[in-house]
């Protein structure tokens, strides 16, 4: 009997301060997800850019191996923050959801609405899968070490099997122009984008061919290897930006 | 008076920033911006046609043309081994349906040569109505944009009636405005369902101040429960095995699906149109007059065609500069970049058959300074190039692609 009594959990507050408390809540997630919708998703339209933006460049080589690493960032850092202070696993996930609001949010109102380009050719990659599954590894690991590691490298390798089943069908081959394209290539082509003529993609170059015709698994495999070393990274940058020591003295 | 100007200050300031949010129509893409020297002596374009210029949604306009890539290019600029043809306009108002380079169809990106003569054939779709000014123009790698000369379309009608319909080689017939838009939404809203419960789970309970206060105090046993981990282990499982069923499910729909290509295309010049070896031409001298606005080529022209011939155009950048009475008459009267009798001679004699003559060229027009073309003498490379265009008495033409160092004069 006493030992099942010491099982409740404890309430450090209750009442009028438990509600302030909760205003608190509120106060601060809704600064949160404005914060990192305009954060991170400007982080990521500078980094990934048209990597995310455009069905055309999203390849085979370069788009999974820039897109986790620069993806990985800011999610190490929240989680930083809200693991070492409350034990919320839910750093990756909360900006991985914003970035994909942001994201969706210019999709359709600057690259639609405004500037009339169908939205199946500017599809923004998800990465939401992975970012559960890192959140998962920090909460059942609660190892900095671990997380990296293999968090890491699950947020890299999980990345292109997550996107395929939306970007697959962009790579149905078309006779066009006396060449074989796909249908992402096609939209390149017939829906004018003068500011990026087509010899600006950065696709399918490199040596990434030593074996055979499969460039994905090793560009995933070097965007793992990189995104355990971002990871901590950014973990650090996250942790020595969430300080007090600049509101001490108010 | 202060409160009064402040209020002022307030007025003002809010119109400023409500401006912003104003809709303006785009009148011009730049075309002015790049430096004088790269507009003159890089794609030297003529002969610029379009089909029509009212349409209906859905409709298509042709529009042709000929370049000249000029031989002196300019050091400061990366030779054109990476060039697109593309068409400046405001978004994808039109689609390009296809595109022909000297004949051959031409998807990608493809290299120029130096001193080649190219035609080219756009086909653009009207998708949405509206009055649009659109140009052909090159993307050079690492150079920028050079522009052909501009039109002004109008389109009308349903801009829902748009259909953009292409067969892949797998015989499906797809529809490219809505071509998996379902699906792409489908996964996306899947993936942020999950993703939104996995939030909620944790956002439902007390979260900042008595997480972080009980932490502190020790009893971080009890922020993560046993069935916190249980669900975290079944995300754990769960969502790679789910990616990876995905991931060839597709597979076994898309056997066919091939890599982006990122092929270019290889494209070879025309036999020579432009300094076709029946004029020789060499400049001796070239001046710009800056209050005139005139600027006066003083050239060797030797005639080894069978017939007399006489200058009729000088053309550079765009700006046309007509010999009037020489010089066919001009079709088409939108056509703002024309000095109809910008350019004159020091004799109208024409040059006679073998004959070797010196001649002075005045183009004089305003047009150098609206066109921004005058910055030339203030550029890091300060020669220019264009194409002069000399008809023989059976309307033949000869045209010559012409550079040279400029001297300014300024009184």
């Amino acid at each position: 009997m006493t030992t099942k009594a010491l099982e409740i959990p404890p309430k450090p507050y209750t009442g009028e301060k438990a509600k302030l408390s909760r205003a608190y809540d509120y106060l601060i997630l809704v600064l949160a997800l404005f914060l990192f919708i305009g954060a991170f998703h400007l982080h990521v339209a500078l980094t990934v850019g048209d990597w995310d933006f455009w069905a055309d460049w999203k390849d085979r080589q370069w788009w999974p191996l820039v897109t986790p690493l620069m993806m990985i960032t800011f999610p190490a850092a929240v989680q930083a923050v809200l693991w070492s202070n409350f034990r919320l696993p839910m750093g990756a996930t909360l900006c991985i959801s914003c970035l994909l609001i942001g994201s969706w949010i210019a999709r359709i109102f600057a690259y639609h609405l405004w500037n009339y380009f169908p939205i199946n050719e500017v599809l923004p990659a998800t990465m939401l899968p992975s970012a559960l599954v890192l959140d998962v590894i920090l909460m059942l690991s609660n190892s900095l070490t671990i997380t990296s590691i293999f968090g890491g490298i699950a947020f890299a390798l999980l990345f292109y099997p997550s996107n395929w089943p939306i970007f697959g069908m962009f790579h149905a081959p078309v006779e066009y122009g006396g060449a074989q394209l796909t249908i992402a290539d096609l939209f390149g082509f017939q829906y004018i984008r003068a500011g990026t003529p087509e010899y600006l993609r950065i696709i399918e170059r490199g040596t990434l061919r030593t074996y055979g015709q499969y460039a994905t698994p090793q560009s995933a495999f070097c965007s793992a290897l990189l995104c355990t070393l971002m990871y901590p990274l950014w973990w650090y940058i996250g942790r020595a930006f969430a300080t007090t020591r600049f509101v001490k003295n108010i | 008076m202060m409160k009064a100007m402040q209020a002022l200050l307030g007025v003002l300031f809010l119109s400023l920033w409500g401006l912003t949010f104003a809709p303006h129509t785009a009148l011009a893409h730049g075309e002015k911006a790049l430096e004088p020297f790269i507009r003159m002596r890089t794609i030297q374009w003529y002969d610029v046609m379009w089909s029509k210029d009212k349409l209906n949604v859905n409709d298509e306009v042709v529009i042709t043309g000929k370049f000249h890539v000029a031989e002196d290019w300019p050091r400061g600029v990366p030779k054109p081994d990476a060039t697109y043809l593309n068409v400046s306009s405001p978004g994808p108002v039109f689609v390009r349906t296809e595109r022909y380079l000297n004949g051959q169809a031409s998807v990608s990106s493809a290299a120029l040569k130096l001193g080649g003569d190219y035609d080219f054939k756009i086909v653009l779709k009207a998708r949405l109505p509206g009055r649009y000014h659109l140009h052909p123009f090159f993307n050079l790698h690492d150079a920028g944009a050079v522009m052909g000369p501009g039109h002004w379309f109008e389109v009308v009608g349903d801009p829902a009636a748009f259909t953009n319909q292409v067969k892949t080689l797998d015989g499906n017939v797809i529809d490219m405005e809505t071509y998996g838009l379902a699906n792409g939404i489908g996964w996306h809203a899947f993936w942020f369902a999950l993703g939104s419960a996995w939030l909620l789970w944790w956002v439902r309970r007390p979260l900042f101040i008595p997480r972080y206060k009980m932490l502190q105090s020790g009893q971080e046993k009890w922020l993560i429960t046993s069935l916190d981990r249980k669900i975290a282990m079944v995300i754990l499982l769960g969502v790679p095995l789910s990616v990876l069923g995905a991931n060839a499910t597709t597979d076994r729909q898309y056997p066919n699906a091939i890599p982006l290509q990122a092929a270019m295309d290889q494209i070879e010049p025309l036999p020579p149109a432009v300094n076709g070896g029946m004029v020789q031409i060499k400049v001796q001298r070239t001046e710009y007059h800056v209050p005139a606005r005139a600027m006066t080529i003083i050239a060797q022209i030797q005639n080894t065609s069978d017939q007399s011939i006489r200058i009729g155009e000088f053309a550079t950048a765009n700006v046309r500069f007509l010999n009037p009475g020489v010089s066919p008459s001009r079709t088409d009267d939108s056509d703002t970049v024309v000095a109809p009798q910008g350019l004159s001679l020091d004799s109208a004699d024409p040059i006679r058959v073998g004959e070797t003559r010196t001649v002075r060229v005045t183009a004089l027009d305003a047009l150098w300074a609206t066109q921004r073309l005058d910055g030339l003498i203030r550029d890091a490379d300060s020669r220019m190039g264009g194409l002069l265009f000399l008809y023989d008495t059976n309307g033949k033409r000869h045209i010559a692609s012409i550079s040279t160092a400029v001297i300014p004069k300024f009184d």
